[in-house]
């Protein structure tokens, strides 16, 4: 398993390289040119970046995050979700690395191999941060209307949480 | 939609900070997210870059329209109405292959460029076309065949065996993507 996650950025590369070369592609300019378009994109997105990670750190430290975290936990302890994964549940659509620093913490906490290690571990695993994600991908099209796609993926995110628990509670 | 979201975040954020006494955190906080803002994008900015290049070489060799066709079936389903020969396929193909590669950071630049083939074909539109939104949900729901940031936490944190959860990590993840897309359907009408 080690071997395939070391091994599949190396892999992509040198394919994508080697067939570029026989095929007879300028390789480095060809490059060059693409990742001067990169560094545009990444330009593009800072003004978009510094205003969600700003809401998401006001939010984080005003306390509200705890608060509504001890206002949904009975009725979520209720239909089997147990109150350790709770805020990382709160906050992982809304702050990658918000939601890895409590997961990294919270999994040292709780032991890495018991059942709310087991199942923070999974959602982190199946789930996205998605106010980043659609924030990025419609700011760079200068999209202002996204209709649906937070709603939805919000309905997705969370119905992976929930698998997440239940499925690490079987297996 | 964000402009609402923004405000509530911001609204909700500064009165709690206000009710319960942590006006000085909320405000060291958001003088310092500015920073951190920076110094993430910074990070990203060399990996854009990178995967970008790369890109364009695929692009060049060809090797984009391989994997598109391969993945025909799959995108005929999810994004209709998206021309045969448009570029937005191979870009969608690309950004999906790294998305279950996990190459984290890297996908990004990958869904960013498709995002903006399907913008093409939605003339540019500030309104999201299905297509577009439908991405977005496939991307949020993020199939990983292998979530090498968690195994590393998990090591860290003296699991015995990290890689034990995958086949709950796929689980999990085929039961995000379904929803997702089943939501994403219904709700475009």
């Amino acid at each position: 398993m080690d071997f395939i996650s070391n091994f599949s950025i190396p892999a992509v590369i040198f394919v994508i390289v080697v067939i570029g070369w026989i095929k007879g592609v300028k390789v480095f300019d060809v490059f060059v040119e693409g990742a001067y378009e990169g560094a545009k994109t990444a330009f593009e997105i800072l003004p978009v970046m510094v205003g969600i990670i700003a809401a998401v750190s006001i939010l984080n430290a005003s306390g509200l995050v705890d608060i509504l975290t001890n206002l949904v936990r009975k009725p979520l302890e209720f239909i089997g979700i147990p109150a350790e994964v709770i805020p990382v549940m709160l906050i992982r659509p809304f702050s990658g690395s918000a939601s890895l620093g409590l997961f990294m913490e919270q999994i040292k906490r709780y032991g890495a191999d018991s059942y709310a290690g087991r199942a923070l571990s999974t959602i982190m695993g199946s789930s996205e941060t998605v106010m980043y994600t659609l924030a990025v991908y419609f700011g760079a099209t200068g999209v202002r209307d996204t209709r649906h796609a937070l709603a939805a993926s919000l309905i997705s995110s969370y119905v992976g949480m929930l698998a997440a628990i239940y499925v690490c509670k079987i297996l | 939609m964000l402009n609402v979201i923004w405000v509530i975040m911001i609204f909700a954020g500064v009165v709690t900070g206000l009710l319960t006494g942590r006006i000085k955190e909320v405000s060291e906080a958001v003088l310092a997210s500015c920073t951190s803002s920076v110094s993430l994008v910074m990070t990203m900015l060399g990996a854009m870059c990178l995967w970008s290049g790369i890109m364009r070489v695929a692009q060049k060799a060809g090797l984009v329209n391989t994997l598109a066709r391969l993945l025909k079936g799959v995108f005929k389903f999810l994004f209709p109405g998206i021309p045969k020969d448009h570029p937005a396929n191979g870009a969608i193909a690309m950004s999906i292959s790294a998305d279950l590669l996990g190459l984290g950071n890297a996908a990004t630049p990958l869904g960013i460029m498709a995002m903006k083939e399907l913008s093409d074909v939605n003339g540019n539109s500030t309104v999201a076309s299905n297509a577009m939104v439908m991405f977005g949900v496939v991307n949020a729901a993020c199939i990983q065949l292998i979530p090498a940031t968690v195994l590393v936490v998990r090591q860290q944190a003296g699991s015995a065996d990290p890689s034990s959860i995958i086949p709950c990590v796929w689980i999990a993840s085929l039961a995000s993507a379904v929803s997702g897309v089943v939501a994403a359907k219904i709700l475009e009408k």
